[in-house]
């Protein structure tokens, strides 16, 4: 099965410039910590360092809002997962 | 009713399908509140003033600096050091003398949000940081009057208008933003975004078409490209669980 992560613009050169991974797993969580393994360097923007998930990160599971319990929704192959930062300029 | 000139000035858009002399004359009765006289808020007072806006409320207690010069239309070389609202009303005055613009020089708080908005029939989201947004949202939700959504960075922005009651809000959506000194901009960004944000304002008060809510419009201006993001109403959401519906457009 596979589960596409499309990554915000700030966060494709933390993946070798990717704009899309593709991971597997059951849940959002799992997928993204699959993206983690393979691009350690995104750890730290989109995880506290207590595990929890940085607020500034918006989750989107086909296109949808995630929240709440954005890492424990369920996925399934061909699903697309959407990782935002949220933006405040002006 | 519209005078002659003014029949003469929106000629154009009179003849848009559903707008019309009903649509012109609801723009004319409206009163807008714009929270910030910067990129966002250049781009929108600029088109809601051409669209024939009756009353346009400018919120910016900023002054010009040169370094807003690349992104903020309304303020030219000559402006800088000037307050932002006072510069921004001059040139609205020299684009539609018949839009009344009231230049608000304050800081928007927690506290002082739901006086500035008073009397407002919705309020635009020009502002440069999420803390003064919610405050912004809670006010507007208070008094049950749409808020139109903007924000911008680098090349991208994105887009959301609230409906109190109806629609989710930006607390619904957003918990919080990324600690940043300096966020990149390019002018063409507010430009953008700022553009969609007066259409939404222009269907709101004319009634017509479909309105961006329930959802994030998401823009690319590197990849060219507009996603859109289904956002819903949070039950447990501290600004609006127990908003009672009262802003039907």
């Amino acid at each position: 099965m596979t589960v596409r992560i499309h990554l915000h613009p700030d966060l494709c050169h933390l993946a070798d410039g990717n704009e899309i991974v593709e991971t597997s797993g059951d849940s959002v969580g799992d997928c993204i910590r699959q993206l983690i393994a393979r691009c350690p360097a995104l750890e730290e923007f989109i995880f506290y360092k207590d595990g929890q998930l940085q607020t500034f990160i918006e989750i989107y599971l086909n296109r949808k809002a995630a929240y709440p319990d954005e890492l424990g929704r369920k996925v399934k192959d061909g699903d697309e997962i959407h990782l935002i930062l949220t933006i405040a300029g002006g | 009713m519209l005078t002659p000139a003014e029949l003469e000035r929106y000629d154009r858009q009179l003849l848009i399908r559903g707008m019309g002399q009903a649509g012109q004359e609801r723009l004319k009765r409206a009163r807008i509140a714009i929270a910030g006289a910067g990129g966002l808020g250049s781009a929108v007072a600029f088109y809601l003033a051409a669209a024939g806006i009756g009353t346009i409320g400018l919120i910016d207690h900023d002054e010009v600096r040169l370094t807003n010069l690349n992104r903020q239309i309304l303020h030219w070389t000559g402006d800088v050091g000037r307050k932002k609202g006072v510069s921004a009303a001059e040139k609205l005055a020299n684009l539609n003398p018949w839009t009344e613009v009231i230049v608000i020089d304050r800081r928007i708080t927690a506290e002082n949000a739901p006086d500035l908005l008073s009397g407002y029939d919705g309020v635009v989201d020009a502002l440069d940081n999420l803390e003064t947004r919610f405050f912004l949202n809670k006010a507007a939700l208070d008094h049950g009057i749409p808020l139109f959504h903007g924000a911008v960075r680098a090349f991208e922005g994105r887009v959301m208008t609230v409906i109190p009651g109806r629609t989710a809000c930006l607390r619904c959506v957003y918990r919080g933003a990324r600690p940043e000194e300096k966020a990149p901009v390019i002018g063409v960004a507010p430009a953008m975004i700022g553009s969609l944000q007066a259409t939404e304002v222009i269907k709101c008060i004319a009634g017509i078409g479909k309105l961006a809510t329930g959802r994030l419009v998401v823009y690319s201006g590197l990849d060219m490209s507009f996603t859109e993001l289904s956002v819903n109403r949070d039950p447990h959401c501290p600004h609006c669980a127990s908003c009672d519906g009262r802003g039907e457009p």
